[in-house]
């Protein structure tokens, strides 16, 4: 694949990108700044995709890995300035402020109180459409692990589902 | 039957093999508690991509389209540099190779008068001794350990003249008288030329040069044989070859004083 093909195809990714960006960070100012720097990473490292592999799930492994670095900076970040009586979250969005959401609704709620390695699992098979495989790649974990966090996630958000419902 | 909560989410996730899936697909048929829960991952699943599949609708944004046309095109650029580097080289190669055929061509002329000089040299050799592998194989008996024409060769050396044998397989290049007072005749005949005198009992081929194999060369290398043929021919003779109307004389003479 030319590098001109390249770009056709990374732009058509788009809209996909933006969905997986929404469903990781379940915040749309978040979402797009991920898209942003994902986009930007994506073309500097154009020359290191390697023909005859999904462009997709290469450019979703470089903006997981991206949204896991901001994650743990705002960890770090809150690790030094919280309050020692505000609970840590792994995630962006805490249950406080999801509580304080009343406006949200109940799949962006549940979404958001998942475990970040659950919900990443869960966005990928079951929102984004990849096999257990290809998931699993992206990443950086074994097809058990996946199945094993994409089960707890799935069970999580079925609870919580079902006690709003 | 059972179903674990890992295969109606591997089944609802589409990851089973048919056989697999064939099964859960009749469990699920027979047990309302598992249609249950396979209806509530489906409805997941829905209330999931309802949530999120409307952000890939919204337009995507500009600024981001032309990041990418903006690398497209860098990338467009380097790729026209590539070419025409690669047409310079390509040219580079093609001027190179000119001269490469230019310095071998002024050198062959050398090559080939080095070659043709060590063809003949080692014929001429060899030539006396290998007289019945040369292409005048068939024209030429071996009488005493002395090579002696016969055949079509014999009879042309009888009857061909010099001026005359422009066209024939056999040529005959001079006459000459050597300074015993016998005629000799320089002869080419295919791919070997020779001289050879007549004594009382027939054509003695005092020397003969193979021409070597039929190529492009054959010419030079016909003409230089023959010439060296000419060179020696001169030094065995007894003053200047014979005109026409000497060798015809001689001719109707057979060949004898």
């Amino acid at each position: 694949m030319s590098m001109t093909r390249f770009c056709e195809e990374l732009t058509a990714l788009l809209p996909r990108l933006r969905r997986f960006a929404r469903g990781l960070t379940q915040d749309s100012a978040d979402a797009d700044d991920l898209c942003q720097q994902t986009i930007e990473r994506a073309l500097k490292a154009r020359q290191q995709w390697q023909e005859g592999t999904r462009l997709d799930a290469w450019v979703y492994r470089i903006m997981r890995n991206q949204w896991i670095d901001e994650v743990r900076a705002r960890t770090r970040r809150s690790q030094t300035f919280a309050h020692e009586d505000e609970g840590m979250n792994v995630g962006v969005a805490g249950d406080r402020d999801a509580e304080n959401r009343v406006e949200l609704g109940n799949v962006e709620r549940a979404l958001q109180r998942l475990p970040e390695e659950q919900r990443e699992a869960v966005v990928l098979v079951m929102v984004e459409g990849f096999g257990y495989k290809e998931a699993a790649d992206i990443l950086g974990i074994p097809q058990g692990t996946l199945t094993s966090r994409l089960g707890r996630g799935r069970e999580a958000l079925l609870r919580k589902l079902g006690e709003a419902a | 039957m059972k179903v674990t909560d890992e295969e109606l989410m591997a089944y609802a996730d589409g990851e089973l093999s048919p056989v697999d899936a064939a099964r859960i697909e009749a469990a699920v048929a027979s047990d309302p508690d598992l249609a249950l829960r396979l209806d509530a991952e489906r409805k997941l699943r829905a209330a999931l991509r309802g949530h999120l599949d409307p952000v890939a609708e919204e337009p995507v944004p500009d600024a981001w389209k032309a990041m990418i046309a903006a690398a497209a095109e860098e990338d467009k650029q380097v790729e026209e540099r590539k070419v025409v580097s690669l047409a310079a080289a390509r040219a580079e190669k093609a001027k190179k190779a000119a001269q490469d055929a230019r310095e071998t061509a002024r050198a062959r002329p050398f090559m080939q008068r080095w070659g043709t000089g060590v063809a003949i040299a080692a014929s001429l050799a060899l030539g006396v001794f290998m007289g019945t592998q040369l292409t005048l194989k068939g024209s030429v008996s071996d009488r005493d350990g002395t090579l002696v024409a016969s055949g079509t060769l014999a009879r042309g050396l009888d009857t061909q003249l010099a001026a005359a044998s422009e066209e024939e397989s056999l040529q005959i290049l001079t006459s000459f008288q050597r300074r015993d007072g016998d005629y000799c005749r320089v002869f080419a005949s295919g791919g070997t030329s020779g001289i050879a005198c007549k004594d009382d009992r027939g054509w003695v081929l005092e020397r003969t040069i193979n021409g070597g194999t039929r190529q492009g060369t054959q010419y030079r290398q016909a003409g230089s044989a023959n010439s060296e043929l000419m060179a020696a021919a001169q030094d065995m003779a007894k003053g200047a070859p014979l005109d026409a109307e000497q060798e015809k004389a001689a001719k109707a003479n057979g060949w004898k004083d």
